[in-house]
């Protein structure tokens, strides 16, 4: 789940471009901790130390790091064997990558990890959080990493969004900070209205084959190729959780708001007249990306 | 009358959610199913064939969904209509049941809302 928060801050603190995270995120299904990494993140060893163990097994490439690092005292084989059986927080996927991807050393890492534990206290939110509350920081941290404000529709809207995204395709995907755009180049893409009072044009849009696994996780079916199932996938997401938010407005707020037919906007360049917000959320098949136009809000500077 | 022998037109926009639909009806027989994409084409179908029942979205291309029932309505006082939309606000339940709607499933349904309507209106 933390994903969705150390990606983002990696890329706002200027630790990584966007070039250097995406194709991280998308690695990280395939990555498997390793016990550097691990040790890392416990405290077990220092940067130095593992830095140390890793130059060593360039020379004695047979060995293991566990085996090494137990050689030099670096480690017990109890401590190993509790960190092979610890639960691991995916971000440290990505910090791996990053490290070997030559982004950062052992050390650079460090030295995030325990600033973003300081700033965060994510640890202690790791346990208890459930979703809503994950949900409702990520959005509080992009109204303060991107200096926006949201009104109390904007924000009900991205908790409901993001909800959606974690109830219907699944909670591995990294929310990027949202940037406005006056332009959006798509490609399967999906526009529907919301009319009324919050009034916004709400775009989906994603690669052909991130459409097809979307569409996977969406139905349960296999989808092999892309075809009207796996474009309908797309209609039928952002058709429901525009449906959903207005249920919301009405049950919550009584707001009474209208939704318009969905309307395909595949490979074009979408021009905005009035104030439009990118959401890109990185999931390990793919980028998925949430465009949303301001049309009818009483306050046009807020989402 | 036999399962079989029984029509039901699903009216929707979205061609998987016919299909969702359809999967589910396949469990009952081997039942005729009509499918129309939008509201204007429900109605010219329902005329002709005079389904057993139908599956109604809202807000579909051509005339909406409460358009809808309420042409099909005046055609055929009886119609079964039930509508499966993602806009499940009051207002909109509220305009679909006085026009004449005998349900009302809130999207994502699940299967057993299906089954259960299938079996209230159907078998």
């Amino acid at each position: 789940m933390y994903n969705q928060f150390f990606g983002n801050y990696l890329f706002s603190k200027g630790y990584v471009t966007k070039e250097q995270l995406i194709p991280a995120l998308m690695r990280q299904k395939d990555e498997i901790v390793r016990v550097s990494t691990l040790a890392l993140y416990s405290g077990y060893m220092s940067p130095e130390e593992i830095e140390s163990i890793t130059n060593l097994q360039l020379k004695k490439d047979e060995k293991k790091f566990s085996e090494l690092a137990i050689e030099k005292g670096f480690l017990t084989q109890d401590q190993v064997l509790e960190l092979l059986d610890a639960e691991c927080p995916a971000f440290l996927t990505l910090g791996q990558i990053l490290i070997d991807n030559g982004i950062f050393t052992y050390e650079e890492f460090f030295n995030i990890l325990a600033d973003y534990r300081s700033q965060n206290e994510f640890l202690e939110l790791e346990l208890n959080a459930n979703s809503k509350d994950v949900v409702q920081s990520l959005i509080d941290n992009f109204s303060l990493l991107s200096e926006t404000s949201f009104s109390s529709f904007g924000k009900s809207y991205l908790e409901l969004l993001f909800n959606n995204f974690i109830r219907f395709i699944g909670d591995d995907f990294t929310a990027l900070l949202p940037d406005l755009c006056k332009e959006f180049p798509t490609e399967c893409c999906v526009k529907q209205s919301i009319n009324g009072s919050y009034g916004i044009n709400t775009y989906l849009s994603m690669e052909k084959s991130t459409a097809i696994a979307f569409a996977k996780r969406y139905t349960g079916e296999e989808y092999t190729e892309f075809n009207e199932f796996v474009f309908a996938s797309i209609e039928d997401f952002i058709n429901l959780h525009n449906g959903l938010f207005i249920v919301n407005a009405s049950n919550d707020h009584s707001i009474e708001l209208t939704i318009g037919i969905l309307s395909a906007e595949n490979n074009s360049l979408i021009s905005f007249t009035n104030r439009a917000y990118h959401f890109p959320v990185c999931y390990p098949f793919g980028i998925v990306h949430f465009v949303i136009e301001i049309g009818n809000i009483t306050d046009s500077a807020i989402l | 009358m036999n399962i079989n022998d029984r029509k039901v037109l699903i009216c929707d926009d979205s061609i998987l959610a016919r299909k969702q639909i359809k999967d589910i009806l396949a469990a009952f027989g081997d039942l005729t199913i009509l499918e129309a994409f939008d509201g204007q084409t429900a109605i010219d179908i329902y005329k002709s064939q005079k389904p057993d029942l139908v599956f109604l979205d809202i807000v579909m291309p051509k005339k909406d969904g409460n358009i809808v029932i309420k042409e099909i309505m005046a055609f055929n006082k009886d119609a079964i209509i039930v509508v499966v939309s993602s806009v499940g606000t009051h207002t909109q339940l509220k305009c679909a049941l006085e026009a004449g709607a005998a349900d009302f499933i809130q999207k994502p349904f699940s299967k057993e809302q299906m089954v259960d309507v299938i079996n209230k209106y159907l078998v």
